[in-house]
């Protein structure tokens, strides 16, 4: 090894960078491609009608680490119910997820919204359902895939465990 | 034309070229920093960004000068002044083209390195009035890296002063004038490479260039001596840096690259002519290495810094000095 060789090395390497295409994304201009699995800001699913697919269950709003999902719920399970508000406060939601691995009707996901900056402070405060009869949930059981998935699990507790939580 | 306009035509001509230049190259090194870390410089101002730096100039115009309360009252004035004016005095002794230069001076060289070495007193001085202890010690690591680079980098010029025999630019231009075996141009690099590399280290040191910022060093000192500056005080301390890197390599040009001479184009109305460009080309890509350079190593320690120039660099380019007087005596002999 000769002493100083290092140097030319170097030299070498930010010349051939000076060649190369710069790995910079002008953001306003140009934006990144998100990963399929990106956690942002938290959404209903619809149904083809356009009806929400929530049951007003209360499973994320008692998951929520940061307990920031609030339902207003009347009404009773045997009549249906009827969801008055789901609020959600966006500028607290750390995008965990937990809600959406936790719904077992599949009617919430985490989506690919992810400009959230806003001026205002009550924009950060979203009421994501308001005043819609939530969705019967003997029907939606059986037809939500992760319900599916984590009851195949459940049936075969050796086989596909890791599997099992990302399903 | 009166000597007295003459006089007053080239100062202004001088001052423009020193702003342009300084306008150019903060724009360049921005794009050439960018473009070596793969990223890509200013975009936004103009098309290619190259109006950023005009922009900037505006911004350090119409800023607040502010001096803090506690700093030395004139010192703090004079301090960027100080920095300046010598690198602006530096542009007189550089010569574009057998005719083209601010004035025609015997030692031209050693009036630039002259002028040059008040730089670090006005670093010191910015230093030391700003009554903060990082702008300290920014100052005193100026003094102490400039001082200690100044000896290698004026040994590195003996070399060439004894092969052209003189110290004028013009004439150690001229004596580089030719080829070597039929194809080698008969520039001072290939007698004198060891005391051109000397002369590259040490220039990179004199004009605060990273690896040897030291007197900046952003990370640790935030701006070292300029730290409490604002406004254009700022600015003329940022200018006198470009400057001083437009110096180094136009005096690096004219002592190791022929000036503006090109082989086979010598001694013609067509040379005379493209003498200035042929001069700012080599110039800038002296200047474009120094940014290579600097966008390639990191900065290293003080201490570092220091022990190379008193422990390798000095002995080195005293060694060379006496062997090259003696190789020169030999064949010339």
């Amino acid at each position: 090894m000769i002493w100083g060789l290092g140097f030319f090395r170097a030299m070498g390497v930010t010349m051939r960078n000076m060649f190369r295409p710069a790995i910079t994304v002008q953001y306003p201009d140009e934006r990144l491609v998100i990963p399929e699995r990106a956690r942002w800001a938290l959404v209903h699913k619809f149904d083809e009608s356009g009806r929400p697919k929530c049951t007003a269950c209360m499973i994320c709003e008692r998951e929520c680490p940061d307990d920031i999902i609030h339902l207003t719920v009347s009404g009773d399970a045997a009549s249906g119910k009827h969801i008055d508000e789901y609020r959600y406060e966006l500028g607290a939601c750390m995008m965990c997820g937990l809600c959406v691995a936790a719904c077992p009707f599949d009617a919430i996901e985490m989506s690919h919204e992810y400009e959230l900056a806003t001026p205002d402070p009550h924009a950060l405060v979203r009421i994501l359902l308001h005043d819609v009869d939530a969705a019967s949930g003997k029907r939606a059981k059986a037809d939500a895939p992760a319900t599916q998935a984590a009851l195949a699990a459940d049936a075969a507790p050796d086989a596909a465990r890791g599997e099992s939580d990302h399903a | 034309m009166s000597p007295l306009l003459v006089i007053v035509l080239r100062t202004l001509a001088g001052l423009g070229l020193l702003l342009l230049n300084g306008v150019v190259l903060i724009y360049m090194l921005r794009k050439v920093l960018g473009h070596l870390h793969l990223r890509l410089g200013p975009t936004r101002v103009g098309p290619w960004g190259i109006f950023q730096t005009s922009m900037d100039v505006v911004k350090l115009l119409t800023k607040e000068d502010f001096r803090p309360t506690a700093s030395d009252k004139w010192l703090f004035r004079i301090a960027p002044l100080l920095i300046f004016v010598p690198s602006f005095m530096a542009y007189l002794a550089i010569g574009f083209s057998p005719t083209w230069h601010f004035a025609n001076l015997d030692t031209g060289v050693l009036f630039v390195f002259a002028v040059l070495s008040f730089v670090p007193i006005g670093i010191m001085m910015a230093g030391w009035a700003s009554n903060s202890k990082w702008s300290l010690i920014g100052g005193m690591r100026a003094a102490g890296q400039q001082i200690a680079y100044e000896i290698p980098l004026l040994l590195s010029v003996l070399g060439v002063a004894m092969l052209a025999g003189s110290l004028d630019p013009k004439v150690i231009v001229e004596s580089q004038a030719g080829l070597w075996l039929g194809f080698l141009p008969k520039w001072f690099i290939v007698p004198q490479f060891l005391g051109f590399w000397l002369f590259a280290i040490s220039a990179q040191a004199e004009t605060n260039q990273t690896p040897f910022d030291m007197s900046e060093a952003e990370s640790e000192l935030v701006t070292g001596f300029a730290n409490e500056y604002s406004g254009m005080r700022f600015g003329f301390m940022f200018l006198a840096e470009f400057s001083n890197m437009f110096v180094a390599a136009a005096v690096g040009t004219t002592l190791f690259f022929g000036g503006w001479l090109l082989p086979g184009l010598e001694h013609n109305a067509l040379a005379l002519a493209l003498g200035p460009i042929i001069f700012m080309v080599k110039v800038y890509l002296g200047i474009f290495c120094m940014m290579w350079v600097r966008g390639t190593l990191p900065r290293i320690r003080i201490d570092q810094m220091l022990s190379f120039a008193w422990k390798a660099l000095i002995p080195l380019s005293l060694l060379w000095v006496v062997v090259f007087a003696v190789i020169l005596k030999a064949v010339g002999a």
